[in-house]
């Protein structure tokens, strides 16, 4: 008689923490907030990997100037660029090819990501996590040992109404919330003043109603765009600038929440 | 939800016998359940879908009678749920560690879950 099919928490032994940067919706730059927290935590002298667990649409290897496939005879995977260690289905696919992959392929896909590759050492691994509650977010929660989730929203409604729903996947799996971060929160005129485009303290909010820490905001500003598309990341690029500034902010506070969580005790089994 | 977050964290499990399970809570709390009990509560698609099925009048025996009941492991799914897996080879059904909780057989926790819908009638 075969035991079931426990999908127990896959062994990772030279990472010691794993961060999952998650939103409920896209287009809200959380693949931008991934990428830069990622480089935050190294400037810090910090091991970070940067895992692109969005299968379907991988951004890091443009973000981090990787462009087209990786020849793995020629080109150990993970990558590393710009102090982090970094993997992309990006990095296999060319980017004009689909990849139309059911749910365990993409299972099996980001097991051999992060049991098959050699990723060294690490103080961090940063999980950008595809948008959504789908097959891959459930997957990563079941089977990867998440020290905790961050929430990615940007402050206008219809993006706090998803953001509380991934939230609320990963309360449901018992992986803790370390806290929402709200992206595109203002833009600083060359005037001085702050301009709420897309509304106010929705991401604090949030946070209230939920019961969660606000980790920070980010202001908009085309310099991240500029940079990202660039190939090298804000923070990297143009460490004074305000945005970079807010991002080591609130890496400070990622970091404060880390250490207040109280240790993983793992459930008991019966065999 | 639970205003107690012990209330369904789970620190010991063992067999009582061949019939049934014995869970132990954070919060003290003791559950014995029949493992007939919990494999009736299957939550999987497949078993929830059988419920609502009309008998075969030709299936003397359904699959369940003709292989003893018999769980063979319970394992953790991440922090939030068990996977039980049984002699004739079902494992779909995931537990979250609320609804094992909520299918504790004690009389305490019986008469708190009839509760509600008795007010009813």
């Amino acid at each position: 008689m075969q035991p079931p099919q426990s999908q127990p928490k896959l062994q990772l032994p030279g990472i010691k923490q794993i961060l999952a940067v998650a939103s409920g919706k896209g287009g809200v730059g959380k693949s931008t907030v991934a990428t830069n927290l990622a480089l935050a935590l190294a400037s810090l002298g910090k091991k970070v990997g940067l895992l692109d667990a969005d299968i379907y649409g991988p951004s890091i290897p443009t973000m981090l100037g990787i462009p087209g496939i990786v020849d793995q005879a020629t080109t150990p995977l993970p990558l590393e660029r710009h102090g982090l260690k970094v993997m992309s289905m990006g990095f296999l696919v060319p980017p004009a090819q689909a990849v139309i992959w059911r749910g365990p392929m993409v299972h099996r896909a980001l097991t051999q990501f992060l049991t098959d590759l050699d990723w060294g050492n690490l103080d961090f691994l940063v999980l950008d996590l595809p948008p959504g509650t789908g097959d891959a977010q459930l997957t990563i929660t079941q089977t990867v040992p998440l020290t905790g989730a961050i929430i990615v929203t940007t402050p206008q409604e219809v993006s706090l109404v998803d953001a509380r729903k991934g939230l609320e996947m990963f309360r449901q799996v018992r992986v803790p919330v370390l806290g929402i971060i709200e992206n595109m929160s203002y833009f600083l005129g060359d005037d001085g003043k702050r301009y709420e485009i897309f509304r106010h303290g929705g991401g604090k909010k949030l946070a209230r109603e939920t019961q969660v820490p606000f980790l920070g905001e980010i202001p908009i500003d085309p310099l991240v765009a500029q940079a990202g598309d660039e190939g090298l990341p804000i923070v990297r690029k143009l460490p004074e600038n305000l945005v970079s500034k807010a991002y080591q902010e609130l890496t400070q506070r990622v970091l404060q929440e880390l250490g207040s969580l109280p240790a993983p005790s793992e459930l008991p089994s019966l065999t | 939800m639970s205003a107690d977050p012990k209330r369904a964290v789970p620190v010991s499990l063992s067999r009582e016998g061949s019939d049934f399970l014995t869970i132990t809570w954070q919060d003290g709390h003791v559950s014995r359940l029949a493992w007939k009990h919990l494999r009736s509560h299957c939550p999987c698609a497949t078993c929830r879908e059988e419920k609502l099925k009309k008998p075969d009048p030709f299936q003397i025996l359904s699959q369940k009678e003709l292989t003893p009941l018999k769980a063979v492991a319970m394992v953790p799914v991440g922090h939030y749920a068990y996977r039980i897996g049984w002699a004739d080879g079902h494992d779909a059904g995931i537990f979250t560690l609320e609804n094992l909780r909520s299918l504790c057989q004690c009389p305490e926790c019986t008469s708190q879950s009839k509760a509600p819908s008795s007010t009813g009638h």
